[in-house]
């Protein structure tokens, strides 16, 4: 016979007990719909850590000296000593076909002394206009407003306000070693302040117009330590940023400096490995997950085959081969599994769509999580993830055929005459 | 800066007043009565001097002149002459704290514990080094390592081991006195992990307020051999008249 009657015999059994074919459709499909939720959900939780993380104070891209990143040392801006032109580093970043902001940035370390209480302090030196455009940490502000370049205003952390006791308008002594080895100083006013949730950033930030702090730490205009650049999406940074890398050592003299083109793969590769991690714990999730429901399945599949066994007996005696009953058990099982599948998708797709678009805050049972250098607000936002769903689908399959895999196998093993005979 | 830059290279000064209150161990007894003596000579209860201290790294060069009152080793005051551009920039140490004036914006500012191994002025020095100046006896077993000439000069090598649980950044200390003026030749400070981190090295002993003082030293960091802070002695003199009150943060504001 051909297989095609195995299989319609198959689907028809699917009818046989509508109860029983719907309760383990069911079981498979809670699997299919969990599997698919906490792999989106997980991904949700990736996106807005690796989201935050280079998008809160940071970008995606950062364009530096090559020397810059192991010491971080005021000395190695981009182009060493002579600086470069940074309009035109920033015309040939913002060029970009997927740059969407870009900023220059100068960093420095020293003090910050607001009446007796002194603290010590990370300098960052920003443009303003651009910087908002690119991070979030500036916009909103906590209080007041960002700082007027040449008027010796900084923003600064909440928690640096707090533990130094100073608020808007408050005059503070700044001291940083200055390029020249002199202990350079001056007073700023608080113009306003900052809060990115991130506490020791909070603590220890200050935030001084670009030019303001070149001026202070005896930097030229043209020295900067970093070009940080962001794109619409996070996953194209390293293409974009191999682009960049290309572009500007084509365009910008840099004298005998080599310019390092960093995306925050590289710049963060703890957490790449984190999320390769957490893709490899989506296998578990699944195994679990499947494991469990293939003995639940198994158990109603041999179930159904015992309760059966006259009719394979019947089959056999009628001189159908054993192994066009594993085949029938079999196409069972699959026309099974394509029941819960069915229902898996049927029920998942609204409820992710729902959880993506308009995902339920989290936080009456959690507060933030800072993790890895970013800040997660933690709710339910889910990622879709196409491969992972299908992988998903196959595995709810295989785990029904699986499962009818050994009462296929007691099906075909029935002793017709025996059975018929009821023994 | 005489106080530390001159103590922690010699140690003497700690030792000294460590001496008496330690009662150190029989084996010690000959390592601290040589540095006892080498203090004694090198330094009043007081003193006030002029210096110019040069500092040369990778990326600047840079001068300056300052003058020093030190008392004891708990109390000292360092105010710039030049350059003109910082002049009157000064830093107080009063016990276990550190002081810094800026006449820019006439502000004083107390050195935050997080930043006090942060370098004085640019230097090589720490603002540690001015801290732990006086605790050095208490913080570190010494020994002689060495009894005998070296290239034709008679030395006492000593090797400072720090003290179980004592609060110290340096793995152990090296430390060559010349025996017929008890004059210091260098010390070397060496990291945990045995690394050579600094040598300061003393040269030009010189007659300075009626006694022998090297009135040349040169720290030089180990991974940065282009590097140095030179500290020259201009005017020395010893016993001066000075009480606690001068080392106050009125002083140090006044600028005198």
């Amino acid at each position: 016979m051909t297989q095609s009657v195995w299989r319609s015999i198959g689907w028809r059994n699917v009818g046989r007990n509508r109860k029983r074919t719907l309760l383990t459709a069911l079981g498979l499909a809670v699997g299919f719909i969990s599997c698919v939720f906490l792999v989106g959900w997980f991904g949700g939780i990736l996106e807005q850590m690796v989201g935050n993380a280079t998008s809160l104070i940071g970008g995606q891209i950062e364009i530096q000296d090559a020397e810059y990143r192991a010491d971080q040392s005021l000395y190695d801006t981009i182009g060493g000593r002579d600086g470069v032109d940074v309009d035109a580093l920033l015309r040939v970043v913002d060029a970009d076909e997927a740059v969407v902001a870009s900023a220059p940035r100068v960093y420095a370390g020293g003090l910050v002394s607001s009446g007796e209480a002194t603290t010590a302090g990370m300098f960052f030196g920003v443009d303003p206009a651009r910087e908002v455009a690119l991070t979030r940490f500036l916009d909103p502000l906590v209080a007041g407003r960002l700082p007027a370049p040449g008027a010796n205003e900084l923003l600064i952390g909440e928690e640096m306000a707090r533990q130094i006791e100073a608020g808007l308008g408050d005059e503070l002594v700044v001291v940083a070693p200055g390029a020249d080895g002199s202990m350079a100083n001056d007073l700023y006013a608080v113009s306003g302040i900052f809060r990115t949730g991130l506490v020791e950033f909070d603590a220890a930030t200050a935030v001084l117009v670009l030019s303001d702090l070149q001026s202070l730490v005896v930097l030229d205009p043209g020295r900067i330590h970093e070009v940080i650049a962001s794109t619409a999406d996070f996953r194209t940074a390293d293409a974009t940023a191999a682009r960049l890398a290309a572009a500007v050592n084509a365009a910008v003299d840099t004298g005998d400096r080599p310019i390092a083109t960093l995306p925050w793969t590289e710049l963060n590769p703890a957490m790449v490995e984190y999320v390769a991690l957490a893709e490899s714990f989506y296998w578990i999730i699944q195994v679990i997950v499947f494991g469990i429901a293939l003995f639940g399945v198994a158990n109603t599949m041999l179930m159904a085959t015992f309760e059966r066994r006259r009719e394979f007996a019947v089959m056999l005696a009628l001189g159908s081969t054993p192994r066009s009953l594993v085949g029938v058990v079999l196409w069972e099982a699959f026309a099974i599994g394509l029941v819960s599948l069915g229902i898996g998708v049927a029920v998942s797709a609204p409820v992710m769509a729902w959880l993506h678009n308009a995902p339920p805050s989290l936080g009456f049972f959690v507060s933030d999580i800072t993790m890895m250098g970013a800040l997660l607000e933690p709710d339910l936002r889910v990622e879709y993830n196409l491969p992972a769903t299908l992988y998903t689908a196959v595995m709810l399959v295989l785990t029904a055929m699986l499962a009818a895999f050994y009462p296929a196998i007691r099906a075909a093993r029935t002793p017709p005459a025996d059975t018929l005979s009821g023994l | 800066m005489l106080r530390w830059s001159r103590a922690v290279a010699t140690l003497a000064l700690a030792m000294a007043a460590g001496l008496v209150l330690a009662a150190p161990a029989a084996a010690q007894t000959d390592a601290l009565e040589i540095i006892d003596r080498v203090d004694r000579m090198m330094r009043g209860d007081s003193s006030r001097g002029v210096a110019t201290m040069e500092v040369v790294t990778e990326n600047w060069e840079r001068q300056m002149t300052m003058e020093i009152w030190s008392l004891g080793t708990e109390y000292s005051l360092v105010r710039l002459r030049t350059p003109p551009r910082e002049a009157g920039t000064a830093t107080l140490k009063a016990e276990a704290d550190i002081w810094n004036y800026l006449p820019k914006v006439d502000r004083t500012i107390k050195v935050p514990a997080s930043m006090m191994g942060g370098a004085w002025m640019g230097s090589h020095f720490t603002n540690d080094d001015l801290v732990k100046e006086s605790r050095l006896v208490e913080d570190y077993d010494i020994e002689i390592t060495f009894d005998g000439p070296d290239d034709g000069v008679a030395v006492w090598d000593f090797r400072l081991t720090p003290k179980p649980e004592a609060p110290v950044v340096w793995g152990h200390i090296e430390y060559r006195v010349r025996q017929d003026d008890y004059m210091p030749l260098w010390t070397r400070f060496y990291d945990e992990s045995g690394e050579l981190a600094r040598t300061m090295e003393y040269s030009e002993f010189m007659e300075l307020g009626g006694r022998l003082v090297p009135g040349l030293m040169d720290m030089s960091p180990a991974d940065k051999p282009a590097e140095r802070t030179t500290f020259r002695y201009e005017e020395l003199e010893f016993d001066v008249d000075l009480d606690e009150s001068f080392f106050s943060l009125r002083t140090l504001q006044r600028g005198r």
